[in-house]
């Protein structure tokens, strides 16, 4: 089933076995909450690392039954993700998300090298899902916050985990747009030349399982009549699946706009780990932080390299 | 027009235009460029101004057989600038085409690039284009480039290429099919040619070149074998149908040639491009029947577009 809403992700999870979500320093109302909503509708097990005593005092003031979570105690921030992620190398956890603690902390315990959940020389990114009024299907798209200005080798990595996270919405062959300053094959303005040499690969074989168009200037991406005024044909044009940005300002842009413009519901996760890891940050809605967690729920246990 | 697709029927289609094209050769006193050109006066697509001492000019001609009142002989001793004169007369319309004869090439050419009083266009690319005739090959076969240029930038391939297919489009094949040759079919940084060769294609997807079919990187099998497609699993346009190979490096394009003209019975005729006015430049182990075609060549070319 394609899906085209982000709801539509809890009637693909419902009937699957549940995956354990491990929450690193989960002691903040707003982590607790968002995985006790993902718990009630039955769509993950959730277990809380964090400091026992601080976990309850929360559950109370929140009216939340703390026997519905399995309780880990650990008296830091960085002892817990640094547990969190130990539980997830023993098979204890399906995928991580991040609690009360810095995105520095959490991304440290990740990448660590010895007892982190990185494989050698994999590439962590960023990958957005976003559903917008103004367009007929779900959009996917990155990097908005990990890689500020990836060269050829990690966006093709980018192009790879947003066609794997396509594949798990059901969308089998995805239509992947890359983002450029012009649709004109300009060698001299690097998201062009970028755009051109990720399109023959795919044309070649060397990335598998979409269609992949570029370069493509942003409105070429979304919408038929500019590719079509431009003289530019592709089946990916109007009908994107998916939208590789060429740095994290363009992508930032285009995803904080998704909320504060275009009135749409987003979520997200970090890819390129052992298993996916959700990093919402306070400001997003809890409606946001439940699709994040259905979404790792979604890519989890299936390997990530 | 009917397309050209074999040397003899080159000479063939320049013969019957019934015009007559006067080529200016420097340095003259060289029996292989006396023969050549000769012929070509003989069957009268050709008219001949030899540059040279007239007294040596003669005894060449005396001793080939060939009267030398049927060229205009200009003598200059061995102080004068031949081949600065011959370019004067190309430049000033007294003559149609410019040919290399008993002159070091670098000299040659030095005339021929003269800021001032030579035959390139401020900026122009210089380069050069050769047609050959395979007996194993269905059509005749444009490459690019054997002689000038070492290691063509982007920029210069782009030239090379639309040389190519100025030149085969002059033969009456109007949509030629250009092959942008390297070792694999694959985009890798491990050969930084496929890198320029997938953008190039690209430009040509986007319009920014005209008038062809182009693709890129490939082999010579994928460029020349409508078999190896299939084998391969490369889906590409020019389908083993290539008019024009577009080589890496001067390396591989003149061992290309060469390797083929000894071991496969090949034939050539070529051409320096990006000049004001066709030159030809041979080297002196090129047969004479190359010698010919590449008159011939010089003379399509000199003609009305």
């Amino acid at each position: 089933m394609q899906i085209t809403k982000l709801d539509q992700m809890f009637e693909i999870l419902k009937p699957r076995p549940n995956k354990r979500l491990v929450a690193a320093w989960a002691v903040d109302a707003h982590t607790i909450c968002a995985v006790h909503q993902a718990v009630e509708m039955d769509l993950v097990e959730g277990i809380l690392v964090g400091d026992e005593k601080l976990i309850k005092r929360v559950c109370e003031a929140e009216k939340i039954d703390p026997s519905s979570f399995r309780i880990v105690h650990s008296a830091s921030d960085t002892a817990a993700a640094a547990k969190a992620v130990a539980m997830i190398n023993a098979g204890e956890g399906d995928f991580l998300m991040k609690g009360l603690l810095s995105t520095d902390r959490y991304m440290k315990a990740i990448l660590n090298k010895e007892r982190g959940l990185m494989e050698n020389g994999a590439i962590l990114s960023h990958v957005t899902v976003a559903e917008i009024p103004t367009y007929h299907k779900l959009l996917v798209f990155g990097d908005v916050a990990i890689i500020p200005l990836p060269d050829l080798a990690q966006k093709v990595a980018i192009t790879n985990y947003l066609i794997r996270t396509a594949h798990f919405l059901g969308i089998a062959k995805p239509k992947v747009g890359i983002q450029a300053a012009s649709e004109q094959t300009l060698p001299k303005i690097p998201s062009c030349a970028d755009g051109a040499l990720i399109a023959k690969m795919a044309q070649r074989g060397q990335i598998k399982g979409a269609s992949v168009e570029g370069p493509l200037g942003f409105d070429l991406i979304v919408d038929e009549e500019s590719a079509r005024i431009k003289g530019v044909q592709s089946e990916v044009c109007g009908d994107a699946d998916c939208i590789l940005f060429p740095n994290i300002e363009a992508g930032n842009c285009f995803y904080k706009s998704v909320v504060k413009l275009m009135k749409g519901e987003l979520c997200a996760i970090v890819m390129g780990a052992r298993v996916p890891c959700v990093l919402t940050s306070r400001g997003d809605s809890e409606r946001s932080k439940l699709y994040s967690i259905a979404l790792a729920a979604l890519l989890a246990g299936a390997g990530q390299q | 027009m009917t397309p050209i697709r074999s040397l003899p029927a080159l000479a063939e289609h320049v013969r019957a235009l019934g015009t007559r094209t006067r080529i200016a050769v420097a340095a003259a006193e060289d029996p292989n460029t006396i023969t050549s050109i000769a012929r070509a006066v003989s069957e009268g697509f050709a008219e001949a101004i030899l540059l040279g001492a007239k007294e040596r000019i003669e005894q060449v001609c005396a001793l080939a057989g060939i009267d030398p009142a049927r060229f205009q002989i200009i003598d200059l001793g061995p102080d004068s600038d031949v081949s600065g004169e011959a370019v004067r007369l190309v430049r000033s319309g007294e003559a149609d085409v410019l040919m290399k004869g008993l002159v070091g090439t670098d000299k040659f050419l030095k005339a021929v690039l003269n800021k001032e009083k030579g035959l390139l266009p401020p900026k122009a690319v210089m380069s050069y284009v050769c047609a050959l005739e395979l007996p194993k090959y269905r059509k005749l076969l444009f490459i690019s480039d054997t002689a000038v240029l070492p290691y063509p930038d982007l920029e210069q391939k782009v030239a090379m290429l639309n040389y190519s297919v100025q030149m085969a489009r002059r033969f009456g094949i109007d949509q030629p099919k250009v092959a942008l040759i390297t070792a694999s079919e694959k985009v890798t940084a491990g050969l930084p040619n496929t890198f320029d060769h997938a953008l190039i294609a690209k430009m040509a997807q986007r319009g920014q070149i005209k008038n062809c079919v182009v693709d890129g990187p490939l082999d010579v099998f994928l460029a020349c074998d409508p078999a190896a497609g299939g084998i391969k699993g490369v889906s590409t346009p020019i389908a083993g149908e290539a008019d024009i190979l577009i080589f890496p490096s001067l390396e591989a394009a003149n061992a290309f040639y060469k390797g083929l003209m000894l071991f496969a019975g090949g034939e050539l005729a070529g051409l320096i491009q990006g000049t004001l006015k066709p030159v030809v430049v041979m080297s002196r182990s090129e047969s004479a029947a190359s010698k010919y075609y590449s008159v011939a060549l010089s003379c399509l070319m000199a003609g009305e577009k």
